[in-house]
């Protein structure tokens, strides 16, 4: 597959990433899923460089918000929205597991 | 395929690997292991596989909540 | 490209307003929640915060809230239309039932949020706008410095009661 590094320079790669079945973002999309990706980036930074343990929680949240969005922004069919959905449910459920096993658990 | 838009997806996973191996604390490693994870999903949504990657993200955070039951007051 | 990024940041002012409003009148920053919340509550506060400010950020951080509803909304309205945002509404009131929530903020907020999506596409804003536009939106709420979102929070929250 070829394709041009932002139009400037000709840049030729074969990769297995080129599948028929997922067309690539095109246009304004595009621009939509960098400005995901450059916020997944800076979070995933944030919880590294977050030295308490229950403040890198909220920034793990916000990952998990961009890397949604991003799922259903490579995907315009009705399953991307199953896939963006069961990702998102399943990152909050965990991140409340382990904020309330870090808290000492549910007291019964 | 765009192939540039996967090269954060694979920064973003070095990058976590890396920070839950040299991490102490448990809790910490088990977030930077759900960071990776999260930035593995793209890369198979990128291949087509949808039903894989949904199942990825329920099993994922499920093998987390079994493992944090280990975690009660007093054992690590 | 500055058309796009005029809608996209029209897209997060909307999805902004949005998501607080739901959250406040459905009483998020109310103390004493999820065992999870009331911790990064406490951590936040321990940080210099307001006490409920965190409340709301640990409740967005433990189960879907409107913030997640309008999300996946705009997600449900650019890959099927309105009924995509309705799909999406209930499997985030599933998503709610399984994180132990027994509040209706998400699918309140998804609900909403697929209607005002969809009337931004009728006004000429196309849904992956939306998109980017909540991204941002949560990332100014919990992304930047924990403290000050939290007065802000808090603040709200008092002119609210």
């Amino acid at each position: 597959m070829s394709g041009d590094l932002f139009g400037l320079i000709p840049w030729t790669i074969e990769s297995p990433f080129s599948s028929s079945y997922v067309v690539s973002p095109s246009g304004d999309v595009e621009i939509i899923v960098w400005i995901c990706i450059a916020i997944a980036v800076y979070s995933a930074f944030r919880v590294i460089v977050e030295p308490d343990v229950m403040r890198k929680l909220p920034f793990l949240n916000v990952f998990s918000f961009s890397i949604s969005g991003i799922i259903a922004l490579l995907i315009p069919q009705p399953l991307g929205i199953i896939a963006a959905v069961a990702y998102f449910v399943g990152s909050t459920f965990e991140s409340n597991a382990i904020a309330s096993t870090w808290a000492g658990g549910v007291e019964d | 395929m765009n192939e540039f838009l996967l090269l954060p997806f694979f920064l973003i996973i070095i990058a976590g690997s890396l920070y839950a191996g040299l991490a102490r604390d448990p809790y910490v490693k088990i977030i930077a292991i759900s960071i990776t994870g999260g930035a593995i999903m793209p890369l198979i949504i990128m291949r087509g596989y949808l039903d894989v990657a949904s199942a990825l993200a329920v099993i994922i955070p499920l093998s987390t909540v079994f493992l944090l039951q280990l975690f009660k007051k007093g054992v690590v | 490209m500055t058309m796009l990024f005029l809608q996209i940041a029209f897209a997060a002012l909307c999805c902004w307003f949005l998501f607080i409003t739901v959250d406040m009148i459905c009483g998020l920053p109310r103390n004493g929640g999820v065992c999870g919340a009331t911790a990064i509550a406490k951590a936040i506060e321990k940080g210099g915060g307001n006490i409920n400010g965190g409340t709301m950020m640990g409740n967005i951080v433990s189960s879907p809230d409107a913030s997640a509803g309008t999300l996946l909304a705009a997600c449900g309205v650019y890959c099927f239309g309105i009924p995509g945002g309705l799909i999406a509404t209930i499997l985030v009131y599933i998503g709610n039932r399984i994180c132990y929530d027994p509040g209706y903020a998400g699918t309140t907020g998804c609900f909403i949020a697929t209607f005002m999506v969809y009337g931004g596409t009728l006004i000429g804003i196309p849904a992956e706008c939306f998109i980017a536009g909540m991204v941002i939106a949560i990332l100014t709420i919990q992304g930047i410095s924990h403290r000050n979102s939290s007065k802000l929070l808090g603040w709200i929250w008092r002119l609210f009661r």
